[in-house]
């Protein structure tokens, strides 16, 4: 009996939300019969090394063997009954390296620093035969297969889905959807071979009252091509949120009328206001700063009825500085004593705080001042599209619905641009590439936060965003590939990949809500003040062993559901039995229906 | 209400300002001031500037406060630049042109006398400052409230409590309530014992306790001597495998220590079915002491509620952090895992020793038996716990409530620091409690209301001895009565309509099985039921082999010998050495958790939050509008409440098999009701918000800090954006 208690214990630590463990984590075999590895369409085993050890941080060396495919990792654990299994997607490696040389004993140590705030240790013998690989360097190899010229596994994987994700977004619908075209607004195909601006998408919506002659002006002066463009319109006050990168200024105050006209006009399109707010994303030392590369940002001289405000939002350098505190702190483990302290000098909730602080003024700014804005930071692809999307979030309650929030990201990210092939590094061994950064997981980090704030206003739950940010490092999905839209066209990726999307909505009830109500008063206002950020625990930390999932409200409320609707078909069977009776003859007391019920337990 | 003909009013003023916001005066409120015997009361025809919503108070009007929840009066003359805290008895030598009251509950109310005139506002200021430092116990308000009733009683309500108020709770103030409870938890091998009986042998302990039926009276008073405060020690509660929790108190005479404790301690083994040797657990070694925790909420307080919002986010987690509450709390958790861990694993009985045994005793031994009796979860359950462990074990109250502020070094929030750990437990667990946190909170606040037995005197003999006093001065005649009967803070109905008390009941809860006492007796045992989700794979082993198989190397011992060789070699990764305890709690997180059993929190620092509701619920910048946890609950609480109603119908089919009627929304438990249009789910109600039932506007007016932007908060986020000020302070 003892012993067995043991083993439950092993098993515990690697005892996650039973959501996680579908492709991320560790997974446990109660039968080792059936400890093989499941493998994917198209997934082929590559190499596998026995007497390995895992060397984990939370229970110490654990004995096992090792597998490697083209898409994962896996380790199973021989030693320990029941067998578990340590499941983990190369996608999520930022890092794979042997560590130290070997020892006297032949040992040879490997570390591996994942992009989801876990590393992992193994330990394994020196090969007798040199000249055959070991387990770890076909890992390295497959790793990162653009390093090595190789592609993605999400180009091999072939998976069919009920649905094809890649039509969840449809640029022209969506603009539709907001009453677009309009008498101010139109479509203009200036970029539709992605000519002027390869990181825009190819429909923009501009004011009518500017050509695309003019445009083609602006498109030199905006940094990277990236002009001012509709992102959304408010339905009743048509105050639009436009989105850029910034002016291309210089030192010498450089003006272009056609941006200047632009602006106007993108002022004059809303009615209900004689001003235009400037949201620009950084700190001003920073926008100043960036007059020396020839940037900036607008002059209230330039742009008359035009206000200009800072957000001091830092930039991508600081923010992955922040992301690698905060592992320091959280993985493996947490010093009890000073954890608050701890977190506060990461930053990263106050990083958090200024990005929804921002937010939250674009849309107030929008939904109470009437007023239209134009957000940018120095690209545009970065700092602008956390906030514009999360203005959006608050404005517009279809985003708050899980298609809608997919083609928030299809949109604001996907098509406009953000660069996640460089901020995520797919497949590319270059860890150090400072154009890196956690600028994705920041939104979604901010997401989380307002879920929290406002637990019935969004359709989706938790484990839909853990599960985007999973495959946004799995690489088994195209979603998250290239730096854009004219990259992923010209690489097929919708040809040759499957969407995420296409997992997602085949499965929706996975990442339903179950507390979510229509808010009739369709803007959310969330309270952005420290005191109401939290750390999100179930990410940052669920590694740990230590840490289990929440007593899951959702799944009792799952329950009370299930309930509801057995007592209603009871109900209705009885008023049903009742009508019958009161239709057939009263005499017949002898068989009383309601005899067949049993009792019910009594509930709350 | 039946408080007004007790209730006598000392000063007023005319034409005061209450502050609704620090900034502009555009909303303050005019009205008049009050100061009775029993609140200070602020009497006002505007309404407040927006339309929301509060619970109604029985005793307590929408901007009352009632005395005993002042903790300070301060009176401010901004001409002069003057300011002075007052007490009972004092000059005041300048005119005040503002009052500023900080209060208990964390509010801070501002009123201002600009158009009062001088004397009067003056008056009613050191009246304030004068009832609410009552000098002796008896000029509490509870005294003359309760003392009232039994003046014009005609028989019916004799003793001012309801009788059939829904007073299901376990008061133990008789010797069957703990006959009962020794039956429930099976504790066969203990006694209730009587030779306390009219306070003869301890002064601070209850007249009826249980003690190990091995121990006879005679030995009993005996070793009461060598006891602080002649407390002998006292059984809280049997775990179901027979280990029991007992509290105990110093050995003042050291040459009898060992004696007395191995007398003691062997008679509680011989109460062990399996004879087991008892474990002391040293409270006052391994937590904070009383001033410890007066000090962590004094400075909690100041960053929640005092400092100015916006200066004090960036450093807001490092406060927190210093302040220590939060540290204290997760002690007070940590310390009474590792009681339930040798209760529950290593199946030995504890002995829980403090110095005076009334105050870290009363937290410890609760928390245990949260965690492993979900009777205690329950309602009527968790009332008799706290009547059990800091009522009858004679907490003192009266002294860490501070009520008379006499002693402020006596003043400490043990029993919110309880309620804060109650909240941890409850924040993880949603399902298992059968209240609310609205109910941990107004409980909380409910010390403030000085007319409950629960929470006006140090000790049960105290309660007698004044009330037995007081009639006399006062020539009440008690009838059948030893002394005034105080309603416990358990009746509720003293403070809450009924509508208003459905916001205690959970709607997640799972249970309540246990629960219900029908003519006098208890039908089902939930503890019974939940025995077999106590077991731990450890049960039914000899005890000498349960012991020795739990050293910390067991598991490495069975591990082969590659992974011993690897750790030599591997000098650089951190072993954990996992202690017993510690694999308890992993072994726990391993298994699914049941409701109706064990249940231990996370203790990683990360997974305990500060307590918003309570803390930041008068907040303005702090509160989510039409947010928080309270938008689930509407839900959670509509869906109960639709469940309720088809099993009524059920029931009605079932029963007289005629039509269902109406009744439901009368009996409802919920709060939030089921609409019409079951499937149509209603959006929650504009007027929710975090603070939800509470409001921050009026409540939360901070003294000097003119000019800064707190008004732009006081109306929601929404103005406050719009004023754009915050963008010329960030540039």
């Amino acid at each position: 009996m003892e012993e067995s208690g043991s083993v439950d214990s092993v098993e515990s630590l690697f005892s996650v939300p039973l959501h996680c463990i579908m492709f991320f984590c560790v997974q446990v075999y109660k039968d080792p019969s059936k400890g093989e590895l499941p493998l994917l369409p198209e997934e082929l085993v590559q190499d596998s090394a026995k007497d390995v050890t895992y060397i984990c941080p939370f229970i110490g060396p654990v004995r096992g063997s090792l597998t490697v495919t083209n898409y994962r990792l896996f380790f199973r654990c021989t030693d320990r009954e029941p067998v578990f299994g340590l499941d983990l997607p190369l996608g999520a490696l930022s890092r794979a390296e042997k560590i130290g040389a070997a020892t006297s004993r032949g040992d040879v140590s490997y570390g591996l620093v994942c992009k989801d705030m876990r590393n992992l240790r193994f330990v394994h013998k020196e090969l007798e035969d040199s000249l055959k690989k070991s387990a770890f360097e076909v890992l390295m190899k497959f790793a990162f297969p653009v390093s090595n010229n190789m592609s993605l596994f999400a180009f091999e994987y072939k998976q069919v889905f009920p649905e094809n994700g890649w039509k969840v977004y449809d640029p022209l619908a969506e603009y539709k959807r907001q009453g677009l075209p309009n008498e101010s607004w139109r479509i203009s195909k200036v970029n539709d071979h992605y000519e002027l601006c390869d990181s825009y998408p190819a429909a923009l919506f501009v004011p009518v009252t500017i050509t695309d002659e003019e445009l083609r002006r602006v498109f030199s002066f905006r940094a990277k091509g990236r002009i001012p463009v509709l992102s959304w319109i408010h339905p009743e006050s048509q105050a639009a949120v436009v989105r850029a990168s910034q002016p291309m200024v210089g030192q010498n105050g450089r003006r272009c009328k056609e941006d200047e006209k632009l602006l106007q006009a993108i002022m004059d399109a809303n009615a209900q206001s004689h001003k235009l707010f400037i949201f620009d994303a950084r700190p001003s030392v920073n926008a100043a700063a960036n007059k020396m590369k020839g940037g900036g940002y607008e002059s209230e001289d330039a742009y008359q009825n035009a206000e200009l405000v800072f957000l001091d939002i830092h930039n991508i350098h600081v923010m992955r500085e922040s992301l690698r505190k905060l592992k320091e702190v959280v993985y493996p483990n947490i010093e009890e004593s000073h954890w608050l302290s701890n977190l506060e000098s990461t930053h990263w909730l106050e990083h958090i705080k200024l990005i929804l602080a921002g937010a939250l003024r674009i849309a107030d700014k929008v939904e109470s001042g009437k007023t239209s804005v134009v957000v940018h930071c120095s690209d545009g692809w970065d700092r602008t599209p956390q906030l514009t999307s999360l203005a959006l979030i608050m404005l517009d309650s279809h985003y708050r619905t899980i298609r809608g929030f997919q083609i928030l990201l299809e949109k604001e990210w996907l098509s406009f641009g953000h660069r996640f092939q460089q901020r995520v590094g797919h497949g590319d061994r270059n860890h150090t590439d400072a154009d890196r950064s956690p600028i994705f997981l920041q939104f979604i980090d901010c997401v989380w936060q307002m879920t929290r704030q406002f637990p019935a206003a969004f359709e989706f739950n938790e484990y839909f965003l853990i599960t985007i940010l999973d495959h946004l490092y799995s690489c088994l999905f195209g979603t998250f590939l290239c730096n854009s839209e004219q990259q992923r066209l010209k690489e097929e990726v919708p040809k040759r990949t499957v969407s995420l999307w296409s997992f997602v909505n085949s499965q929706l009830e996975e990442f339903v809500n179950p507390l979510y109500v229509h808010y009739p008063s369709h803007v959310l206002f969330p309270t952005v003040g420290i005191r109401h950020l939290q750390l999100w625990v179930t990410y940052y930390i669920r590694w740990n062993p230590r840490m289990r999932p929440q007593e899951p409200v959702h799944q009792r409320y799952k329950e009370l559901l299930a309930k509801r609707a057995e007592l209603q078909k009871r109900v209705e069977e009885l008023q049903r039995e009742a009508a019958n009776r009161t239709a057939s003859s009263s005499s017949e007391r002898a068989g009383s229906p309601t005899r067949s019920i049993t009792p019910v337990q009594t509930f709350v | 209400h039946c408080s007004a003909d007790c209730e006598i009013v000392v000063n007023e003023a005319n034409f005061v300002r209450k502050c609704i916001s620090a900034e502009s005066c555009q909303d303050d409120l005019w009205g008049k001031l009050v100061c009775t015997n029993f609140k200070v009361s602020f009497i006002t025809h505007n309404s407040l500037p927006r339309q929301r919503f509060q619970c109604t108070h029985r005793l307590l009007g929408e901007h009352d406060i009632p005395l005993a929840c002042v903790e300070q009066v301060v009176t401010v003359n901004d001409v002069k630049g003057k300011q002075k805290i007052l007490g009972s008895n004092q000059k005041l030598k300048f005119n005040p042109t503002e009052l500023i009251l900080y209060c208990k509950d964390f509010r801070i109310i501002r009123f201002r006398f600009d158009e009062a005139g001088p004397e009067s506002a003056k008056k009613v200021c050191l009246a304030i400052a004068h009832y609410s430092h009552p000098a002796d116990p008896q000029l509490l308000f509870g005294f003359e409230y309760v003392g009232k009733r039994y003046h014009g009683s005609t028989g019916e309500r004799v003793n001012g409590v309801d009788p059939g108020g829904g007073m299901q709770t376990t008061l133990f103030d008789c010797s069957s309530d703990w006959d009962r409870e020794i039956k429930r938890t099976g504790a066969s091998e203990w006694r209730v014992c009587t030779i306390n009986q009219g306070y003869f042998i301890s002064p601070s302990l209850p007249e009826f306790f249980v003690v190990p039926v091995s121990l006879a009276d005679q030995d009993l008073k005996q070793y009461a001597c060598f006891f602080y405060s002649q407390r002998i020690p006292l059984w809280c509660w049997n775990h179901s495998s027979g280990s029991a929790l007992v509290r105990m108190s110093n050995i003042s005479d050291l040459q009898q220590q060992r004696k007395v404790e191995q007398r003691i301690s062997s008679a509680i083994t011989k109460s062990h079915p399996l004879r087991s040797d008892v474990f002391k657990s040293d409270l006052d070694k391994n937590l904070p002491n009383i001033q410890d925790i007066q000090a962590a909420l004094l400075k909690l307080r100041q960053i929640c509620v005092i400092d100015p919002f916006e200066e004090s986010e960036e450093k807001w987690l490092s406060s927190l952090e210093s302040s220590r509450w939060m540290e204290y709390v997760r002690t007070f958790l940590r310390h009474a895992v590792e009681v339930v861990y040798m209760l529950e694993s290593r199946n030995v009985p504890v002995i829980l020793l403090e110095k005076e045994d009334r105050d870290l005793s009363c937290v410890i031994s609760c928390l245990v038996q949260l965690m492993c009796d979900p009777h205690c979860r329950s309602l009527h359950g968790f009332q008799g716990l706290i009547q059990k462990e800091w009522v009858m074990a004679g907490h003192r109250f009266l002294d860490r409530c501070n009520h008379l502020k006499k002693n402020d070094k006596e003043e400490s929030p043990v029993f919110l620091l309880f309620l804060d750990c109650v909240w941890q437990l409850w924040n993880q667990y949603p399902a298992a409690f059968e209240f609310t946190e609205v109910y941990l909170t107004v409980l909380g606040d409910s010390m403030w209301v000085p007319i409950f037995s629960t929470f006006l005197f140090n000790c049960p003999r105290q309660r007698a001895e004044n009330s037995r006093d007081f009639a006399s001065s006062k020539s009440i005649h008690l009838g059948q009565d030893q002394a005034l009967r105080f309603p416990p803070v358990w009746d509720w109905s003293q403070q809450f309509s009924l509508k208003d008390q459905t916001l205690f009941n959970n709607p997640l809860y799972v249970g309540k099985i246990a629960t219900c006492v029908q003519n006098g007796t208890v039908k089902t045992f939930t503890h019974r039921r939940s025995k077999k989700n106590y077991s731990s794979t450890l049960r039914g082993l000899p005890s000498a082999l349960r012991n020795g198989s739990l050293g910390p190397n067991d598991t490495l011992a069975r591990r082969n010998s590659l992974v011993l060789r690897l750790r030599s070699d591997l000098s650089q990764v951190r072993e954990q050495q996992e202690t017993p305890s510690e694999r308890f709690i992993r072994d726990f997180f391993s298994r699914p958790v049941d409701l109706q059993g064990l249940l231990l929190p996370q203790l990683l620092p990360s997974h305990l939050s500060v307590w918003k509701l309570y803390f930041l619920r008068w907040v303005p910048e702090a509160q989510i509008p039409q947010g928080g946890p309270i938008t689930a609950f509407h839900k959670l609480s509509v869906l109960t409440d639709e469940i309720d109603m088809l099993q009524n119908q059920l029931r009605q089919y079932k029963g007289a098999g005629g039509t269902p009627n109406n009744l439901h929304a009368e009996h409802s438990k919920m709060y939030f009701k089921a609409t019409s249009t079951p499937h149509q789910p209603p959006a929650p109600p504009e007027y929710l918000s975090s603070s939800f039932p509470f409001s921050p506007v009026g409540n939360l007016c901070r003294p000097g800090i003119l000019g800064s932007p707190l008004s732009k908060f006081l109306n929601g986020a929404k103005i406050w954006l719009s004023t754009e000020t915050l963008a010329n302070e960030t540039i």
